[in-house]
């Protein structure tokens, strides 16, 4: 953490200053805007209409028959949320280092901090809105099961380890080479649309379907339309993935440990 | 306690709170070195990265800084002098922790303040409020604690009603102030400060100066690193000189300023045209300070005599008439005269020549760096023709303030 025969100060102090980050992350990210936090909630439901047109009605994709009495727009949202939080928050991770750079040169705290800050505040803006469309839909009569949202919810928990990870992982990185940020737009890309958010994983051919399957994206998204649209509770499944996140967390958080006490030579 | 921000005193203070050597030693580097990562290809940085990785050493880089020692106890304070980019902010950002050091042990013991250039961890676009409690939360201190300060932080920074506005309005010298009112309200056991003096205005300045001698005379220990050897000279007992990287000096601050200042003038003297040539003007030739028994010098310890002995052109070989000022080396003025008041007149050594000396029996001056100008004048004593400047150091033990001792004696008082 910091370098060796430096004495660190007590930790308990860092819990408040994460907490001062996130809500800098929260309130800085619209800054200067009129509307401010309400863009956080805009901007993924204007993706959402985007997407349902497009998919439903141009290429007329059709909710699977194992989904009786789900509309499109509530199959996709079911999966978009959680995606929208793991991309927005690595994207937020990766830059974190970067976009606080004028800290890090003068001040000496724990730059993992930077990291967690960028994936709460994801967590908790889309959090919320998550639960604000679910909530929705379900008035307009959507059948997603309230007993299914806290184990959705739980479920986030490892999603969003693998977040931090691979946000850890990818800040260090950038920090020495800067062309990780435009691998990692292609690659969020290509991502997105090899996951099963907007279409069913019924779709994608036999063939395909295993390399599909070891993708954990494609894992969380069609478990989160079990759990919120058929009732499903946990499995054995959920316990083996989260523990796969875990690795890969402590993974990225090592690598990141490992580069975080150089990153001012870069700055 | 005793007023140990007086330049020279050798009184330490917190020696009244005993205990061991160690227990009170803060700071302590031992061959501390920085290798900065040359990164100027894409190679370099995968090279590098690699090399960080696998903890090997084989990575392009150059060296900020090489070998460093050194200690620091509580109570003292320490001057960091050196050219720019000798290597001294690497220095302070290692201790302040920002830095991991290449090479070498780093120990720090107890709570660094640091305040690091420029808007120390301020953010542009929170109020100079919530920069505040960021800050604070950076330093260590919960939020509760920080409410209580907050007052205090803004009295000092006085800024007025801008404490309310984003810091990215604000005026350089602005955040330095608030920046140092943060760092100071802390109460941190070592406080770092890197430049911060030269831009705040001059009464601000002066609050800085105060706070910062109080700080030293209650056992505060300060690292300061400064352009202004005068600041080093008022402020720090000992000083380090970095020079490309390396210690080239480290003592008392007075030594150390005056090697350091001697070594910008030789390479600023370089190019003075050396041999003062004659001309149609009066102009001092040359001019030294000497002790009572002829010996030169530019040290004296308080109470001794020192001779400023001098040589002087007159292109008509007249008696020029001289004037002689002692400046403290901040350029305040101690004391001037001429050589007119009391019809003196100079030897003549040659045509056109003419020796002088003035004789300080009991130098009252305080210990502190001086300069001595001399100069020319016409022979009405109208028109200054030249100066030279000739500096000389005072040292000696004192808990006096100011420039000169006045002769003086305490006596009991009448009452009426």
């Amino acid at each position: 953490m910091s370098a060796p025969g430096v004495s660190t100060p007590a930790a308990p102090r860092w819990g408040w200053l994460l907490l001062s980050f996130t809500r800098r992350e929260l309130l800085n990210r619209y800054a200067g805007s009129v509307s401010g936090l309400a863009w956080t909630l805009l901007h993924p439901l204007a993706q959402l209409a985007i997407y349902a047109f497009v998919f439903s009605k141009v290429f007329r994709i059709g909710v699977p028959p194992s989904y009786p009495n789900v509309g499109y727009v509530t199959f996709m949202a079911a999966a978009l949320w959680p995606w929208i939080m793991f991309s927005e928050g690595v994207q937020r991770a990766m830059g974190a280092i970067g976009a606080n750079a004028g800290l890090i040169r003068k001040v000496a705290f724990p730059h993992r901090l930077l990291v967690y800050s960028a994936i709460l505040a994801s967590c908790v803006v889309h959090g919320v809105g998550f639960l604000a469309v679910l909530l929705a839909l379900r008035i307009a009569g959507e059948p997603i099961g309230l007993r299914g949202l806290p184990i959705a919810f739980v479920l986030l928990v490892p999603y969003m380890l693998l977040a931090a990870g691979i946000g850890a992982f990818l800040a260090a990185l950038q920090t020495l080479l800067r062309d990780v940020e435009h691998v990692l737009q292609v690659v969020l890309t290509i991502l997105f649309y090899a996951s099963p958010i907007l279409y069913p994983a019924s779709l994608v051919p036999a063939s395909l379907r295993p390399w599909v399957q070891l993708n954990p994206l494609a894992w969380y998204s069609e478990r989160m339309r079990e759990v919120l649209l058929h009732g499903s509770g946990f499995v054995a499944g959920d316990l083996g993935i989260g523990i796969a996140c875990a690795a890969v967390f402590v993974a990225g958080l090592w690598f990141f440990e490992r580069l975080s006490p150089h990153f001012e030579d870069f700055l | 306690m005793t007023a140990a921000v007086v330049p020279g005193t050798a009184t330490s203070t917190g020696a009244e709170s005993g205990g061991t050597g160690d227990a009170r030693e803060l700071i302590r580097l031992r061959g501390v070195g920085k290798d900065y990562p040359k990164i100027s290809t894409g190679t370099d940085r995968l090279r590098t990265l690699a090399a960080l990785l696998f903890r090997r050493r084989d990575m392009p880089h150059f060296r900020a800084l090489d070998g460093i020692d050194l200690e620091l106890r509580r109570g003292e304070s320490l001057g960091i002098v050196g050219e720019n980019g000798a290597g001294k902010s690497t220095l302070l950002k290692i201790i302040a922790g920002v830095v991991r050091p290449t090479a070498g042990e780093v120990r720090v013991q107890g709570r660094v303040g640091a305040l690091l250039e420029l808007g120390s961890g301020f953010h542009p676009d929170y109020t100079g409020r919530e920069n505040i409690f960021l800050s604070s939360a950076l330093m260590g201190l919960s939020r509760r604690v920080t409410r209580a300060k907050v007052d205090s932080i803004v009295a000092f920074a006085d800024i007025g009603e801008h404490i309310d506005e984003p810091i990215k309005h604000y005026s350089s010298g602005m955040v330095v102030r608030l920046g140092f009112a943060v760092a100071t309200a802390l109460e941190p056991d070592v406080l770092i400060t890197d430049e911060v003096l030269a831009v705040g205005d001059e009464s601000f300045q002066k609050k800085c100066i105060a706070w910062l001698e109080g700080f030293l005379r209650d056992g505060g220990t300060l690292l300061m690193c400064s352009h202004s050897m005068y600041h080093v000279q008022t402020l720090c007992r000992r000083a380090i000189w970095i020079h490309h990287g390396r210690a080239r000096m480290q003592g008392e601050s007075f030594d150390v300023t005056r090697e350091y200042l001697t070594y910008h003038e030789e390479k600023n003297g370089k190019a003075r045209p050396a041999p003062r040539a004659e001309g149609t003007l009066p102009r001092i030739m040359s001019a030294w300070t000497e002790r009572g028994d002829g010996v030169r010098a530019d040290t004296f310890r308080r109470g001794e005599a020192l001779v400023l002995q001098g040589v002087a052109y007159e292109p008509d070989d007249r008696p020029p008439v001289l004037l002689f000022g002692v400046v403290r080396v901040d350029g305040t003025s101690v004391y001037g005269s001429h050589s007119n008041e009391t019809g003196f007149r100079p030897a003549r050594l040659e045509p056109c020549q003419f020796g002088f000396a003035v004789r300080f029996e009991a130098l009252a001056l305080l210990p502190g760096k001086y300069r001595m100008r001399v100069h020319t004048l016409d022979a009405e004593g109208l028109r200054l023709f030249d100066t030279l400047e000739v500096e000389f150091v005072v040292t000696g033990e004192t808990r006096d303030y100011g420039v000169v001792e006045l002769a003086h004696a305490w006596l009991p008082g009448r009452g009426r």
